[in-house]
């Protein structure tokens, strides 16, 4: 306060920060909120992207910022200490400031505790201080409640998690600085908004710091930094929601962006804070009193991942969200009735079931956990964690509401009433406190306290969606805020009764719902709790960035598979966490978790040493001059209690010369794990190594030939000798520990993406030093330079990635039956292309004798009643003589035309009568055929062997076409056939546009044409073609029945490929010719495309008015998996006066189709008119909905050769204006 | 490679002043042998620490030295001189890429060094690498196809990275005589060498330590764990391999080319001639005289000929 100036400048650094964020959730908002759950994925992406930049940010910076933060820290106490409004809160501030030295990853045992101790320290004074000397002197102290809260938080929650929350507080300062002005004096502020801002740039670089340590999970620290940044993005909303009325919008914004975060998160698949947000939502509707129930649907989901066993917690948990919600609401008097009766009802809960307080405490403990493992798991410790964190927020919402009211008048009553203390929200939970302590039972106190915060909480929502967001990045340690569950406990009295109903009617629903998909979730929730006893064992916090990933990703992997069943249990990484924590405690419950990992590597590079590490003694005799291991083998041993395999594998050599030893070696081993294969694949190089000259590339490719590229994608880089100091770098200094550690990664990860020929492989590295001389911790675990123990950090990595293996296992082979709903998303059937080709109109398969009728029998009948006319008008005209060609140069111009129009018409009519005979022929023909059926088979056979005679001699077949361009190579004339008299009917498939010089013969294709029983047609014809990217088969099996007058049914089944399946599809239509002008078909097709079948109907019918003119209209719908897309098409066309012989033909064509709501519609207009004698005009337009569409006019002419001169006009102007 | 000038040894005022008092000493010594100038050659695998040696030599930063990069793939020259004498060290970059023998960066060392007088060749390796494989050995065998098996006669083992705790808890020095033992057995094998080609039986090996972090003694000479400082130990066995008395290589034409294939067993061909004329071509004639002698006449020859008598 005293250096205003200076600071003022920082101040507005925050306040622009604010903004920028603010800006942010808005994007992000408007991505999100039409439709939350469906986006998740998207917005997991964006927030990835959003989290880059953060990360590109140095290491070292992180450190120091890091100093930084502590200084600001101690700022802040010193701050505090001048206002004296905190009288030992100074002191722990110090103890969380020494503890926040965090010196990477290694000390934060320590440092946790001493945090929480502070942290504690904090809460006291935020109790004390915060709440009465703030409420009274104004926002300037809540203020201050706020600064300590942020210190308080920060060590407690892990690393990352806490600077979050900070962040966001500190956020939440600099808008209250900047809204509250009016009321507050401006010197207490600005201190601590310079402390904010400072705060404000250490979460980043502390995520990093972490990241940097761990350098295996890339991908979780993303993801935790873009949390983070939402976290602060929330806060500021949320915090001016409460400053500034206006701020509704906001917090929905707000909301829907905890949402995504969450989901993204999934860690510990938050639905209770969903559901906190959705309340929010609530809030925005202004439909308070409807909120809670709302949230209580919504917790239903909830529910359902949770165990039966534990559905008192659930109870408790709905309640303790409703009353959060009530809280959101305190600005009404009615919410805060509502609350106290939920509260009420609460407490009844408690009162019922003794064991509820045990719950719930063990609830808040769950939470707690993680950090309190690393305390030697004293229950002792524990609870007091919780309480101070409870505390905490409690203190923090009340000071927020405090500054509320210094900012809104209309507030102002809330305020008032809490510092009147009567019955005001804010005042309760202590009054409650109190009580409680006076009882003297610790843990109802705590639990209690616990549950205050959540009322507290009321004045902003806000306070309990900000912190949880905190977490999601699943790094565990459910935020202290979600804790608030067991405050149903106590709670007022009034309304008990109703809200007790309100649960049961919530319960019912999500029994029903969820059972389906509950045993996926249990068994998640066991793999879940495995790995968390295996974290713990290792003894590794659920904060250790690989455990955070693991979760994180088994979150993911639950969100994704129980997407259909309703949201993903919040509290499940609680339970997971607090019964693992049981198991690990009571100690006999055996943990069953084995692993196999198997270990490759060059020769010398310490593979057998590194396994002895692990075990902690010798399993293997190592020589640093012979090649220690002669052959594969493995051992079997524990570790930490844990089952674990190893094989050995011996020496690589990186020589070219050597890849045949190395092949020797790594088929052997190969063959090895036939049986067991390995979970995890170590490969190990050294560290001091600078194999700068990809001389492993051999190596790693014989790796990669023997036992494929998906090796790498099991596979942990070891680096081992990692305790050698760094080299020198070019200017002689040496360069920093993780610099070298970090381009040596680099160096043999690329060598494996190199090798594997994947650039997206980014392998895991953990480093060993196995060297006796190894620098050792206290508890005799080997440590590196940069403070890691190496043993845990590796084996974790290995179990990490079993565990996930088997969480995979789990949710595929669940997906088949209940993922059902799910996979048909990703697979859906094309639709439209099934349709589209059910709407095609085949015609009717005939018998061989009818096989030459052009068109189908009605046609036929049609044109023999218009033939009866001009019967034997050819053979009444006159004599004619054609004339030679020299006598027709002689002739007069009109001589010539009248000449060729005789000529014309005498051909017009000679076809015509030859059309005639050939159909009078084949009625014949039918007539025979029918008789022959009546006389004895002789006959028949008789027949067949004169047609099979006509063709007995095989007949060369036409050469297929040679192509435009002259090419030696090309492979025609290989493929000339014979067309035997074989029934069988076999081609080569000739691709003419293949490449240059490739053999064009991609396919054959065969086709038969059956006859049964005499008078059925079976067609047969099969086509598969095969060239280097992929084989497509395709046959079709057909035949049609008729029976009776004009009726045909026809059946077919057809195979084909689609894409990389293939569909099989039956078929099958009636065709009526009910009337002489119509004929109507219906049909109907099964189509069975990869696991997905497809039905479909159509109608068609034929409509043909006039000898001329014929109308085709085809409607259908093809319906898979709840998924209908309909279709229709019209088909006019208009024919030439004498139809078989004129050449003029025009259609108009028109099709519909209605997928996804997606409607299709396209027409096209086709024309052909003869233009002259030897000339063919053909227009063609089409156009289709989306405004696409095409012109073509095509002019054919045998008569007016220059109008190919045209064609040269391009040439000639390329010509001519290219020396230009 | 021309650009090289010879400057004035200033590094050595760098070392610390025992180092220089032997330094001297041992200059002094050559001197009186009538050598005015030394050079150097140093080769090995990449990475080893080739150019770190150098520079600890020479005393100053005189060729550019990266962790992670390779050097290129070219040979560097560094010409101190210092009363009178000159010293030359021809840097050369890794022999090694891939997995094979770097044909480039050979051919660059070899035209680098054309017209060169080689006294002695340090052959560079890591004393923390435990094993021998067969890419040491193709190194070895690579120089020994370049400059002929004399080079090991005035080559030196140098073993980088000396200052390590040795593994198993095996005592320095059996590390050391187990590793140079391992490492002298593939130069052996990968040179060809029978022992006794070996002048001294042996090819020396020195040990060196090129980090910033070597221990030091009380006189701040950079020591090895075993006590040794070890840069004068260098230059002194360095002086003794060049005052050994074997010959020192002279690179010209020849030897960059290698030997010709096409002048291999030369003589041998009027021999073959010779034994072709005699034993393949002799013989052959004679078989188709006593063949085409054997011949019977086909009757319708014979009848022709005796009607044209007519």
């Amino acid at each position: 306060m005293e250096n205003g100036d200076g600071i003022v400048s920082g101040s507005d650094a925050g306040g622009r920060k604010v903004e920028v964020f603010e800006e942010k959730v808005v994007k992000d908002s408007n991505g999100v909120r039409d439709d939350v759950e469906e986006e998740v994925f998207e917005e997991a992406v964006g927030t990835g992207a959003v989290g880059d930049s953060p990360r590109a940010e140095d290491f070292e910076e992180a450190i120091e910022v890091l100093d930084d933060a502590g200084k600001s820290k101690e700022e802040e106490e010193e701050e505090e200490e001048e206002e004296e409004s905190v009288e030992n809160g100074g002191g722990q501030v110090e103890n969380a400031v020494g503890g926040d030295g965090v010196d990477g990853g290694a000390g934060t045992r320590g440092v946790d505790v001493e945090e929480l101790n502070a942290s504690k320290g904090l809460a006291d004074e935020e109790l004390v201080g915060a709440l009465e000397d703030a409420i009274k002197d104004g926002s300037e102290d809540g203020a201050d409640g706020q600064v300590a809260v942020l210190t308080g938080e920060n060590p407690v929650d892990q690393v990352q998690c806490e600077n979050h929350d900070s962040k966001s507080n500190g956020l939440m300062n600099d808008e209250l600085l900047d809204a509250a002005n009016q009321g507050i004096d401006g010197d207490g502020e600005i201190p601590m908004l310079t402390n904010m801002d400072e705060v404000d740039v250490t979460p980043v670089e502390v995520a990093e710091n972490e990241k940097s340590e761990k350098d295996k999970l890339d991908n979780s620290d993303l993801e935790v930094v873009p949390t983070g940044e939402k976290l602060e993005n929330e806060g500021a909303n949320l915090d001016s929601t409460r400053v500034t009325e206006f701020n509704m919008e906001d917090l929905k914004e707000a909301g829907t962006d905890d949402q995504d975060k969450r989901i993204v998160d999934l860690v510990d698949t938050s639905v209770g804070t969903t559901i906190k947000l959705e309340g929010d939502k609530g809030v925005e509707l202004q439909e308070r009193k409807m909120e809670p129930e709302h949230t209580e649907c919504e917790s239903t989901d909830s529910k359902d991942a949770m165990f039966l066993t534990e559905a008192r917690q659930v109870h408790n948990k709905i309640e303790e969200l409703r009353a959060t919600f009530t809280c959101t609401d305190a600005e009404d008097q009615d919410s805060i009735k509502l609350k106290s009766a939920s509260s009420v009802l609460d407490s009844e809960h408690d009162v019922e079931t003794s064991e509820l307080k045990d719950i719930p405490s063990e609830q808040q403990l769950s939470g707690v956990e993680p950090v309190a493992s690393e305390m030697a798991g004293s229950a002792f410790c524990r609870s007091p964690t919780t309480d101070e964190k409870e505390k905490v927020q409690a203190g923090d919402t009340d000071s927020r509401s405090e500054n509320i009211k210094d900012d809104e008048p209309t507030r102002a009553d809330e305020v008032a009433r809490v510092v009147s203390n009567n019955g005001s929200v804010p005042e309760e939970p202590e009054k409650r406190e109190n009580n409680h302590v006076e009882k003297g039972s610790n843990r109802m106190n705590r639990v209690q306290e616990a549950q205050h915060t959540p009322a507290h909480g009321s004045s902003g929502n806000s306070t309990n969606t900000t912190p949880i967001p905190a977490r999601p990045a699943g790094l565990g340690r459910a935020a202290p805020l979600l804790e608030p569950v067991p405050r149903a406990i106590q709670q007022p009295r009034v309304n008990g009764t109703v809200s007790h109903a309100q649960n049961q009617q919530i319960d019912d629903p999500v029994n029903g719902e969820v059972e389906e998909s509950d045993e996926t979730r249990e068994k998640l929730q066991m793999i879940r709790v495995k790995f968390l006893r295996l974290a713990h064992r290792l003894g590794q916090t659920p904060h250790n960035v690989v455990v955070a990933q693991v979760l994180y990703r088994l979150g993911l992997a639950e969100q994704l598979h129980g997407r259909s069943g309703g949201r993903v249990g919040a509290f499940s990484f609680d339970r997971a966490s607090a019964m693992a924590e049981q198991l690990e405690a009571s100690g006999n419950e055996p943990l069953d978790f084995s692993c196999t990992i198997m270990v490759l590597g060059k020769s010398g590079v310490g593979k057998s040493a590194t396994i002895n590490s692990i075990f902690d003694e010798v399993k293997f005799n190592t020589d640093a001059f012979q090649m220690g291991t002669k052959k594969v083998q493995d051992v079997v041993g524990t570790v930490q209690g844990i089952k674990v395999r190893v094989i050995d594998t011996p020496g690589l050599l990186p020589s070219w010369s050597d890849q045949r030893q190395n092949e020797k070696i790594l088929l052997a081993a190969k063959r090895f794990i036939k049986k067991t294969p390995p979970d995890i694949v170590l490969y190990l190089d050294r560290l001091d190594m600078q194999s700068r000259d990809s001389s492993d590339m051999p190596l790693l490719r014989t790796i990669t030939e023997i036992f494929g590229a998906t090796i790498w994608f099991n596979a942990i880089v070891v680096l081992t000798h990692a305790a050698s100091a760094p080299p020198e770098g070019p200017n002689g200094a040496p360069s920093s520990y993780d610099i070298f550690v970090t381009q040596r990664s680099h160096v043999v990860q690329q060598a494996i993406r190199q090798a594997a020929g994947d650039m997206r492989l980014m392998n895991p590295i953990s480093l060993v030093e196995n060297h006796s001389a190894c620098r050792t911790n206290r508890a005799g675990q080997r440590v590196l330079p940069n403070g890691q123990v190496w043993k845990p950090h590796l084996l974790l990595l290995s179990f990490a990635s079993k565990i996930l293996a088997e969480a995979n296992a789990l949710l595929k082979l669940q997906d088949s039956p209940p993922g059902r709903t799910f996979a048909p998303r990703s697979r859906a059937p094309p639709l439209p292309f099934l349709l589209s080709s059910l709407l095609v109109s085949k015609p009717q398969l005939k018998l061989p004798e009818d096989q030459f009728g052009d068109e189908d029998g009605a046609d036929d009948d049609l044109d023999e009643s218009s033939d009866s006319e001009d019967e034997s008008e050819f053979d009444e005209l006159p004599p004619f003589k054609r004339l030679t060609k020299a006598q027709v140069e002689i002739l007069s111009k009109a001589q010539k035309k009248a000449y060729f129009d005789e000529l014309e018409y005498r051909e017009k009519l000679f076809m015509k009568k030859q059309l005639k005979e050939e159909k009078k022929r084949r009625k014949f023909m039918k007539k025979m055929a029918a008789a022959a059926k009546d006389l004895p088979t002789d006959y028949g056979e008789t027949v067949e062997e004169e047609s099979a005679s006509a063709a007995s001699v095989p007949v060369a077949m036409p050469d297929l076409p040679l192509p435009a361009s002259f090419d030696s190579d090309n492979p025609t004339h290989r493929y000339r056939y014979l067309d035997s008299s074989n029934q069988w009917l076999v081609r080569p498939v000739l691709e003419t546009h293949g490449w240059d010089h490739d053999v064009g013969y991609e396919g054959i294709n065969a086709e038969r044409l059956f006859v049964l029983n005499g008078n059925i047609p079976l067609s047969f014809s099969g086509q598969v073609t095969k060239d280097k990217k992929d084989a497509n088969v395709q046959m079709e099996l057909a035949s049609s029945v008729k029976h009776g007058e004009g009726k045909a049914s026809s059946v077919g089944l057809e195979m084909q490929t689609v894409g990389k399946d293939l569909a099989y599809t039956f078929r099958g239509d009636t065709r009526f010719s009910n009337f002489r002008k119509n004929k109507a078909s219906a049909g109907g097709s099964v189509t069975l495309l990869g696991d997905a079948l497809s039905v479909g109907l159509k109608i068609e019918d034929k409509f043909i008015p006039h000898k001329r003119f014929q109308l085709v209209m085809i409607g259908g719908a093809m319906t898979a998996r709840g998924d209908v897309a309909y279709g229709g098409s019209l088909e006019a066309q208009l024919r030439d006066k004498d139809h078989p012989l004129g050449r003029s033909l025009s259609t108009l064509g028109l099709s519909v189709m209605d997928w996804h709501g997606d409607l299709a519609i396209g027409g096209n207009l086709q024309t052909q008119i003869p233009v002259g004698r030897h000339t063919n005009l053909i227009a063609r337009a089409n156009l289709n909905n989306r405004g696409a569409g095409q012109v073509s006019i095509r002019l054919n002419s045998s008569e007016q050769l220059q109008i190919a001169l045209i064609g040269l006009i391009p040439l000639l102007r390329k010509l001519f204006t290219y020396p230009e | 490679m021309a650009s090289q000038i010879i400057r004035e040894w200033l590094g050595i005022n760098s070392f610390a002043p025992a180092t220089q008092t032997k330094l001297f000493e041992l200059l002094g010594k050559l001197n009186q042998e009538n050598v005015n100038s030394l050079t150097i050659l140093v080769m090995g695998k990449g990475g080893v620490g080739k150019s770190s040696t150098v520079n600890s030599l020479i005393g100053e930063r005189a060729v550019s030295i990266s962790p992670f990069q390779s050097e290129g793939s070219r040979a560097v020259m560094v010409s101190r001189s210092r009363a009178g004498f000159t010293l030359n060290i021809i840097d050369t970059p890794g022999l090694i890429e891939g997995g094979y023998i770097n044909d480039m960066a050979l051919n660059n060392i070899k035209n680098f060094l054309l017209n060169k007088t080689i006294d002695v060749l340090l052959y560079v390796d890591r004393l923390d690498a435990y094993r021998v494989d067969n890419l040491d050995r193709e190194v070895v065998k690579t120089i020994t196809d370049t400059f002929g098996k004399g080079i090991w006669n005035r080559a030196l083992v140098v073993l980088t990275h000396a200052q390590l705790s040795p593994p198993d808890g095996l005592p320095y020095d059996e590390f050391v005589s187990k590793r140079s033992e391992a490492l002298l057995k593939a130069v052996r094998l990968g040179a060809g060498l029978r022992k006794q080609e070996v002048k001294g039986s042996t090819i020396p090996v020195v040990l060196v330590e090129n980090s910033g972090r070597c221990n030091k003694n009380e006189n701040d000479e950079k020591v090895l764990p075993n006590g040794t400082a070890w840069i004068p130990h260098v230059v002194q066995t360095i002086t003794e391999v060049f005052l050994g008395g074997s010959k020192s290589i002279f690179v010209d034409q020849k030897v960059i080319d290698g030997p010709n294939p096409n002048a291999r067993g030369k003589f041998l061909i009027p021999v073959l001639v010779a034994l072709q004329y005699f034993f393949v071509v002799k013989p052959i004639e004679r078989r188709i005289r006593i063949d085409s002698a054997r011949e019977s006449r086909p009757s319708w020859e014979m009848r022709d000929t005796s009607s044209r008598k007519y």
